[in-house]
């Protein structure tokens, strides 16, 4: 179902695609100029969220390009750019134009030119209280932003300049610039609070080359931050950061197989004629990149495989090549046939419950990677230069997999999915369905929110689409509020059963007033659809509810492109309709009097 | 009209994405509208990428002072060039 708000004709498509971070800065700007054409004219998309650039030097430049990525990422961004030099007063006012405009992000776009150096000479007490002084003033900035506005602070940490006057004792001196430089970033990555998020540009200046990062010339004559060609991986690398907070980076990597994990083809080259391993030079790149993979893999994004070939032929090699790094247990979902590679593709997203604009296709061949584009726009199909010893940077540029944290859940996700497959595979065997689930074994544990569930529910909030009720995206504060305030009921669901343990999987938030609880939010990880959860879950809010002496529970379903599959949700769990609220909304409601009886699942107690 | 007249053309077209503009040797910043001082920057700096040149600090500074063409771009372009167009 498209929602009536995203502006997908071909031409709009095609410019979207065209915007990508090794973009040059006049293509860049040119682009930018037409976004605002195009914005003016009514163009929108799927997403939207207001961003302040708050900066001591010219950030015009930054924040058009800010606005620009994030809108290739499908994401409106309504920018705010304090006026030049006001940083501190934007913040530090009340009544300034940064609170009216109420952001859900402010940029603290800081720079080493804002460091207040220690003087020459001083003695290694006075730099560190010199460092503290730099840590605290912009920690209380960043406070005074978030406590006025609720907004997420995305702070730049600080780059060192290229010189080093004390050379090869920069970084042991107390009195180096870079020593300094390196001591701030430490202090601002300590005790970072929920709130701040840190943006690495001194990483992207190493990235870049310190040289190249900075120049000069234009600092002097306009006060650019960095040199203007690199404006463009800068604010490409905010607008990822941005993306990540609301749940919009990708999750799963889809790779083809023939000259983009080995050299050669394998349906005609066979395992000996394939280049990959020690000793060839072009295999080793492939092996390097395999590895890259891995860790990706490894650090929680998914992995397909989707490959034109006779699907033993595309296993052999990772059940019996020497120089294979990636192996069976790797892959969540492994697709090779010959179909088009779009029916596949479309297939790997519906087997492992994830939208399509989650997926990355990574293929050596042009003709396909165009197949894609124009079939499924969603998908992100990045250029893959010629020579696999640049296929980690041609990926890597992209920011796809960007990530706010990483929680014990995202290490074992592709052992998720693949106990999950099994699980389905021994379902088609099991005699009837209550016969399967009692055969899983499951246990949950459930509770409120509480410090150790908060990144994981606030992750969930996030990024879950498809079994969200309301698709609300609270931020870690938000919940952190609901979670003390004895109004509301806060509840999260751990599931464990034969295969192992799933971790975190569903969480719900409700706000009582007088007599009535109404459920706000309501989300599910697709991993373990149709197991009783919600039955439980549900039994569970019911006796909280009747202990507060509730007779009532109003819950709400919020039609998005994405969440079709809970309309039936409530009338599932017996909830009568009672109204339409806002848009296209309904609610229900549950009368929890004495005749209402518990809901039954096979779900057993403590998953944990 | 010269080539090099010509391909600076595509350039100020493809920055404010307006094909209609048309310059020549005298036009300065005041006569076309949204021609501003970012504008002005951000010519100079895909005019260094398109040629591969680099103006020093000083040369960009004359670039920006009042009563500078498109003219004076040109010259500072073949100066670093060596073109003859």
């Amino acid at each position: 179902m498209p929602s009536p708000r995203d502006e997908s004709g071909p031409d709009s498509r095609t410019f979207r695609q065209g915007i990508t971070p090794d973009m040059g800065f006049a293509a860049a700007s040119a682009a930018a100029r037409r976004l605002k054409k195009l914005r003016r004219a009514g163009a929108s998309s799927r997403a939207s969220t207001r961003v302040a650039v708050l900066g001591s030097h010219t950030t015009s430049q930054l924040s058009a390009f800010l606005e620009l990525f994030l809108f290739a990422g499908g994401i409106d961004g309504v920018i705010y750019e304090a006026p030049y030099g006001l940083m501190r007063h934007e913040i530090l006012d009340p009544e300034s134009e940064l609170y009216r405009f109420a952001p859900q992000f402010v940029v603290l776009a800081g720079s080493r030119r804002d460091l207040s150096l220690p003087p020459p000479g001083a003695r290694h007490q006075d730099v560190v209280h010199a460092a503290d002084a730099v840590v605290t003033e912009w920690r209380t900035l960043g406070r005074i932003a978030h406590e006025r506005s609720g907004c997420r602070v995305i702070q730049n940490n600080f780059e060192a300049p290229a010189w080093r006057t004390f050379g090869n004792l920069e970084m042991n001196h107390p009195g180096a610039i870079g020593e300094f430089v390196d001591r701030v970033n430490r202090g601002l990555r300590q005790d970072a609070p929920e709130w701040l998020t840190l943006h690495d540009l001194d990483g992207l200046a190493a990235s870049v080359g310190r040289w190249q990062w900075g120049d000069e010339r234009y600092f002097h004559l306009a006060k650019l931050p960095c040199a203007p060609e690199h404006l463009t991986i800068y604010a490409h690398s905010l607008a990822a950061l941005i993306s990540a907070h609301l749940g919009r980076s990708r999750k799963c990597l889809v790779l083809d197989l023939d000259n983009t994990l080995w050299g050669g083809v394998i349906g005609d080259d066979g395992m000996r004629g394939l280049s990959l391993g020690a000793g060839d030079p072009v295999g080793e790149a492939y092996v390097e990149f395999q590895r890259y993979v891995r860790a990706l893999s490894e650090r929680g994004v998914v992995l397909a495989v989707c490959s034109k070939n006779e699907e033993s032929n595309a296993r052999e090699p990772f059940e019996r090549h020497p120089g294979m790094v990636l192996k069976l247990d790797d892959i969540a979902c492994f697709v090779a046939n010959w179909e088009d590679k779009a029916t596949n593709l479309a297939r790997i997203a519906e087997t492992l419950n994830l939208g399509l604009d989650a997926l990355v296709f990574v293929d050596d061949l042009p003709h396909e990677r165009a197949l894609v584009r124009s079939l499924l726009p969603d998908v992100a199909v990045p250029e893959l230069p010629a020579d696999p010893a640049d296929y980690i940077r041609a990926i890597e540029q992209h920011r796809y997999f960007e990530v706010v944290s990483v929680t014990q859940e995202d290490l074992q996700r592709t052992a998720f999915y693949r106990s999950d497959m099994q699980r389905r595979f021994t379902g088609s065997s099991a005699a009837d369905l209550d016969a399967f689930l009692q055969s899983l074994e499951m246990r949950a544990s459930i509770g409120p929110i509480g410090p150790d569930e908060l990144a994981r529910a606030t992750q969930l909030i996030g990024k879950s689409n498809q079994f969200n009720l309301t698709t609300r995206r609270h931020s870690a504060t938000d919940v952190q509020r609901m979670a003390a305030d004895p109004r509301w009921v806060t509840r999260v669901v751990a599931l464990a059963d034969r295969f192992g343990d799933q971790g975190l999987i569903s969480v719900l938030l409700a706000e009582q007033r007088d007599d009535t609880l109404f459920i706000d939010t309501w989300l599910m990880s697709c991993r373990v659809l149709k197991r009783g959860v919600e039955q439980l879950l549900l039994n569970d809010v019911v006796a909280i509810a009747r202990d507060r002496g509730i007779c009532r529970i109003v819950g709400e379903y919020d039609p998005t492109s994405k969440n079709a599959l809970v309309q039936d949700h409530y009338a599932r769990l017996g909830f009568a309709p009672l109204d339409n609220g806002d848009h296209c909304a309904t609610r229900w409601q549950l009368a929890v009097g004495a005749g209402w009886e518990p809901l039954s699942h096979h779900i057993g107690g403590s998953a944990r | 009209m010269s080539s090099l007249l010509e391909e600076v053309t595509g350039v100020i077209r493809e920055l404010f994405e307006d094909d209609r503009i048309a310059v020549t040797e005298s036009t300065s910043a005041p006569d076309v509208e949204g021609w501003d001082s970012l504008m002005h920057l951000n010519i100079i700096i895909a005019v260094e990428q398109r040629y591969r040149i680099r103006f020093s600090t000083a040369e960009i500074a004359r670039l920006k002072e009042p009563g500078q063409n498109v003219g004076s771009l040109l010259a500072a372009i073949r100066a670093k060039t060596g073109a003859s167009a």
